[in-house]
């Protein structure tokens, strides 16, 4: 059997990128047939199909690595520079909602009584519900560091204790936002107002789910001795990806919760 | 790449979890030239055939729903 004369990994021939691309038709083709057409089964089928492509394609990155060795530390280099640079493209796409929010609130328009909360928009208290969303998220994140040292030096239990806190946590907060997005006096449909805190919030809620998935994904790993003490990539993916949302709520909460109202 | 045998955080623990981490490194290092995303046995080639119906099939949909989309609609 040959052997490398490299440390990269050349990957074995996969279907799942080009199946990728084709949920990707499906979804977006799906959306406008949703909207224009009022037909569900074009999305549908494309949400599945994106859902069963990344169930295989991570399942097969999981097998590459725990189960064939294949994730030398070039490899794992490469792997940090890309998530690095996929959660610096998501801070460039929250950036936009934050500019179009600044750029509706610095200078409201005579339509909505050239105020900020517009006329007749009753804004949530940011020293409720907000606030202790604030608290959960911080806490999340400090357990979620404690997750990872108790993985550095190869305490199990208290690894998978940590973990399981930070992600009944974050539970926590998207039950808490719903219950808001369900009581809030005002919809997404009033005003500008509406629609920046709809969508920006929406957005970060979105990411908050992923995240919560990534992390019980590294979970399961866990419970099933992937991680080693010193190699454990996927967990501090995860992290990075825990603490960029909480950051992102932190923005979220001192401009359209606190400076906003 | 020689194979790289991995220390686990700790010994197996008796109570529940028996790490089985060891069987499915046998598995998938077995030389037959089975790629990754089928190594793992029939349940692979069943969703590998699922997944590659439902792209196959909605990508020769969609053509069909743009055909029809972009056709006038005859009136009368």
């Amino acid at each position: 059997m040959a052997h490398q004369a490299h440390s990269y990994h050349m990957v074995d021939p996969s279907p799942w990128p080009i199946f990728g691309a084709a949920s990707a038709l499906l979804t977006t083709s799906g959306l406008a047939m949703w909207f224009h057409y009022n037909s569900t089964q074009l999305l549908i089928m494309g949400l599945t199909s994106m859902l069963l492509v990344m169930l295989q394609w991570w399942r097969d990155i999981v097998r590459e690595s725990t189960f064939q060795g294949h994730h030398t530390l070039t490899v794992q280099k490469g792997l940090r520079y890309g998530m690095i640079l996929f959660i610096t493209s998501e801070a460039f796409f929250f950036l936009g909602f934050f500019w179009a929010f600044f750029h509706s609130s610095l200078v409201p328009t005579p339509e909505l009584g050239g105020q900020w909360p517009p006329m007749g928009v009753k804004p949530l208290n940011p020293l409720e519900v907000p606030l202790l969303n604030t608290a959960i998220l911080l806490a999340s994140g400090v357990t979620v560091t404690w997750a990872h040292h108790s993985i550095t030096e190869g305490n199990r239990k208290q690894a998978i204790h940590a973990l399981t806190l930070t992600i009944l946590l974050g539970f926590y907060f998207t039950a808490l936002q719903a219950t808001e997005y369900y009581e809030a006096p005002f919809s997404i449909a009033d005003s500008v107002y509406g629609s920046t805190f709809f969508v920006a919030t929406g957005f970060h809620g979105l990411h908050v789910i992923i995240g919560s998935s990534f992390l019980s994904t590294c979970l399961l790993r866990l419970i099933k001795f992937h991680f080693t003490s010193n190699h454990h990539f996927g967990f501090e993916a995860a992290a990075w990806y825990w603490h960029f949302v909480d950051v992102i709520w932190l923005f979220l909460y001192m401009t359209i919760y606190w400076w906003g109202s | 790449l020689r194979q790289i045998s991995r220390r686990t955080i700790s010994t197996a623990s008796r109570r529940q979890f028996e790490n089985r981490v060891p069987e499915k490194q046998k598995l998938f290092q077995e030389d037959n030239g089975i790629p990754v995303h089928l190594k793992g046995g029939l349940m692979d080639a069943l969703l590998y055939k699922v997944t590659m119906g439902l792209s196959v099939f909605g990508t020769a949909y969609v053509v069909y729903e743009l055909l029809v989309a972009s056709m006038p609609k005859k009136q009368k």
